[in-house]
């Protein structure tokens, strides 16, 4: 029995010795923690990778931006890692901003996404921006402003509900999963970096497939993410006689089929808040005024929406209990551009 | 001239310094006053004897009046000077008596508890006397159904042992498993350890059969809740068996606060119990092992509070962990006016200097504070010492399988312990059924 027993407790040991792979693991403060994973291809083919790493001792400056080259994503990566003091790890990375030359390319931006997703270490709840400028010039303009930490680029995309409703943020699942969507699209914000603050958002760029198809200045992505029934609290609009913020908005949707042509019944309510206004100026006209504008507005996008052949608003959702499985691989080419949109809105004031 | 029985115990203890025979006359005939100086308060004796011995008329009703025991034989006798009575033995050897003599003062009167510290509730606390004790539980339970079963056990000495159960709400076979067992004691009972072991081995386990406490209030609520009290002589407290987790958490003083209240109270002793078993463990796993779970900021702050510290957070924190445990302990054996000045400066070294030597990084210095509190909200001192104890495995685990680690090293103490049984009842039982309940 006593012999049994030390024979049991000396099993239960050796497997603690045998299965811990983390006896020689980095302590937190001896990794290097990038925040922010820039992507960009140089001239010659090659793919070039920028990493924002927050510099902890030095309190003068922020962070420092490293870069490595290679042939692939992979090996750009594994470069920096060989020349890096630390060990580095990607788990933290919130950020990733992919330059314009590969953005505006399907095939290697979809390559991208795939690879992302495929990663262990880089998460994919990890937000995806495209910007026009250099990256690396997005990434180290950080420590030119004042006042500003490491992970204000990140913060960017996260000031919370009713701050800034019209900043879309992107994860990469999101953008992976619209790659084999056949009834939505996806839009990913647009940045650059700014005089005076860190980063400027410059409005939402629409994928469909990973192919870039459209782009949308900011209050236009209000209107796609209130009719992708995400709130749009907290907007402050201007009617020229008048400013108003949106307290609450909701919308519901009635979809139809007759004949092979969809066509969707909208309604949506929004109530709102006036915060200065012309003498004279009546809460009916103020009501009357926006309705018109964001009616306007709104078919001005489905326009656009309907030529591109992209649906950003993911109307074809709706549609998924009328049209069989196979058809709606059709539904942007076939059933979009027919879409009739009865669209009402309706203002209150509170 | 001295009788065989006189001669006898004489004989006994011969060797003892502290042995008296006094011979003294009593109506012209001569007896003799056997017993211990040590225990018995002779001057005193004598005056008592003399003062019977003039009320009464002759040797013999004298010796009927001082006490029943009259007229034993000699080894009897020896018992009971070794108990410390005085024994008197007349000329021919014929009569003798025990007498219950008047006593040298060795015990303290009832005091304060030293070991805990009831807020709201009466102050008294048990002491070393075991009849004191047994009359401090009948003064507060007076029925009649307070049963009282009293052994002596040892090999060498005979302790005195007593056993109290409330009649019909005790469950009888946990009275007649305990009666058993309390019979079947071979060996000397020195300590509680001693008797806990008599319950079934638990020899390496940290967690004792019994439960001692030194608050009258809280025995008779152990017996109330039909559990059985022990009391062992010269052991100043009340030994509840069995012990179950919830006398960890739940104390009867909680309920001298309105419902909501008490429930707080048992809802903090909870966060501490869990506290102080993973926090140290989970801080070696979050810095080390499974850095990722941080949230961006935090991750950064704890890099930051981290920078430039040589050992690693499994070293940094065993280090810190036993380094509190080895002043907790000392404290306790620190007389008490080097006690306050050993504290303060230990408490400086650790909370700054460590920190501003950085070996330490502030967080874990927090962290540590943090379970070292946590541990004493627990009722009890050997609860909150076992519970100390059971984080060390746990932070082991963490060092080498992370997050992964704690859980399974918190979800194996939960499962040890509810392992636990005393006498067929699991440590975990809520509550004991009452004898005859129906479930």
């Amino acid at each position: 029995m006593k012999k049994n027993r030390l024979f049991k407790l000396s099993i239960v040991c050796m497997t603690i010795i045998l299965l811990s792979g983390c006896w020689d693991i980095k302590d937190i403060n001896k990794r290097t923690i990038p925040l922010v994973l820039g992507i960009s291809k140089e001239q010659g083919g090659q793919y070039k990778v920028t990493l924002q790493i927050p510099v902890l001792k030095n309190e003068s400056q922020v962070s420092k931006v490293v870069t490595g080259k290679g042939e692939s994503i992979t090996s750009a990566l594994g470069k920096i890692r060989t020349n890096s003091e630390n060990a580095v790890d990607y788990t933290q990375i919130r950020l990733i901003v992919v330059q314009n030359n590969l953005a505006h390319n399907q095939k290697e931006l979809s390559a991208i996404v795939k690879f992302l997703m495929g990663s262990e270490e880089i998460p994919s709840r990890s937000l995806i921006a495209i910007t026009d400028e250099n990256v690396e010039d997005v990434l180290s303009s950080i420590n030119d402003k004042l006042g500003v930490h490491a992970s204000s680029i990140y913060d960017f995309f996260n000031k919370g509900a009713d701050w800034a409703p019209e900043i879309f943020s992107t994860p990469v699942w999101e953008v992976y999963r619209s790659l084999f969507s056949s009834t939505k699209d996806i839009a990913v914000p647009v940045i650059r970096s700014g005089k005076n603050t860190v980063l400027i958002f410059e409005g939402s760029d629409i994928l469909k497939k990973g192919e870039l198809m459209d782009r949308f200045r900011p209050e236009e992505i209000q209107l796609i993410r209130v009719l992708q029934n995400k709130n749009e609290k907290g907007k402050i609009e201007s009617l020229g006689f008048a400013s108003i913020m949106v307290s609450n908005s909701s919308i519901r949707l009635t979809p139809s089929l007759k004949n092979n042509k969809p066509s969707l019944s909208s309604n949506l309510n929004i109530k709102i808040n006036v915060l200065e206004r012309n003498d004279g100026v009546t809460n009916k006209k103020i009501i009357e005024e926006l309705e018109r504008v964001i009616e306007k507005r709104f078919f001005q996008v489905l326009k656009r929406m309907q030529e591109s052949h992209a649906d950003i608003f993911g109307f074809g959702q709706e549609f998924q209990q009328f049209i069989s499985y196979n058809e709606l691989k059709n539904w942007r080419d076939e059933y979009f551009p027919e879409l009739k949109v009865n669209f009402e809105v309706e203002v209150n004031m509170e | 001239m001295r009788n065989k029985i006189v001669k006898e115990i004489e004989a006994t203890f011969s060797n003892q310094g502290d042995f008296f025979i006094e011979e003294e006359l009593v109506d012209q005939t001569k007896i003799f006053l056997i017993g211990f100086k040590t225990l018995v308060d002779l001057t005193k004796s004598k005056l008592y004897v003399q003062q019977m011995a003039d009320s009464n008329t002759s040797v013999k009703a004298l010796f009927i009046n001082l006490n029943d025991r009259v007229n034993v034989d000699a080894k009897q006798l020896i018992k009971g000077i070794l108990e410390g009575n005085l024994v008197i033995v007349s000329e021919d050897g014929k009569q003798n008596a025990i007498v219950n003599p008047i006593v040298q003062s060795l015990r303290s009167s009832v005091s304060e508890p030293k070991n805990e510290s009831p807020i709201q509730s009466s102050t008294d606390a048990f002491g070393d006397d075991i009849n004191t004790n047994v009359g401090m539980i009948r003064k507060r339970l007076t029925t009649a159904s307070l049963c009282h079963c009293s052994y002596e056990v040892g090999d060498l000495e005979k302790r005195k042992l007593s056993m109290l159960y409330i009649k019909g709400r005790t469950p009888n076979a946990l009275i007649d498993k305990v009666d058993q067992q309390l019979k079947g004691i071979k060996s000397d009972i020195d300590t509680i350890d001693d008797l806990n072991l008599q319950f079934g081995k638990r020899r390496l386990s940290p967690v004792s059969h019994l439960f001692a406490t030194e608050l009258p209030i809280s025995a008779i609520h152990s017996l109330k809740e039909n559990k059985i009290v022990l009391f062992l002589d010269n052991c100043p407290f009340a030994l509840v068996f069995p012990n179950l987790l919830w006398d960890m958490l739940v104390s009867i003083n909680d309920r001298n606060f309105p419902s909501i209240l008490s429930f707080m109270l048992r809802f903090f002793r909870v966060i501490g119990l869990v506290a102080t078993l993973i926090l140290p463990a989970l801080y070696v796993a979050l810095v080390s092992v499974n850095p990722e779970v941080f949230k961006l900021d935090l991750a950064l702050f704890v890099a930051k509070s981290r920078e430039g510290i040589p050992l690693t957070a499994f070293l940094e924190t065993i280090a810190m962990v036993v380094l509190v445990d080895l002043i907790l302990e000392a404290i306790v054996r620190l007389p008490k006016s080097v006690g306050p000045a050993i504290t303060m400066v230990g408490g400086i070294i650790l909370g700054q200097a460590m920190v501003e030597a950085k070996l330490v990084s502030n967080l874990l210095v927090i962290v540590i504070t943090a379970v070292v509190i946590a541990s004493s909200s627990v009722i009890g001192m050997q609860n909150s010492l076992y519970i100390r104890l059971l984080k060390y495995p746990i932070l082991i685990l963490a060092s080498l399988f992370g997050i992964l680690g704690v859980c399974t090293g918190f979800i194996f103490t939960i499962i040890y312990l509810a392992s636990l049984t005393s006498v067929d009842i699991p440590y975990m039982t809520f509550r004991i059924k009452k004898e005859g309940a129906t479930k």
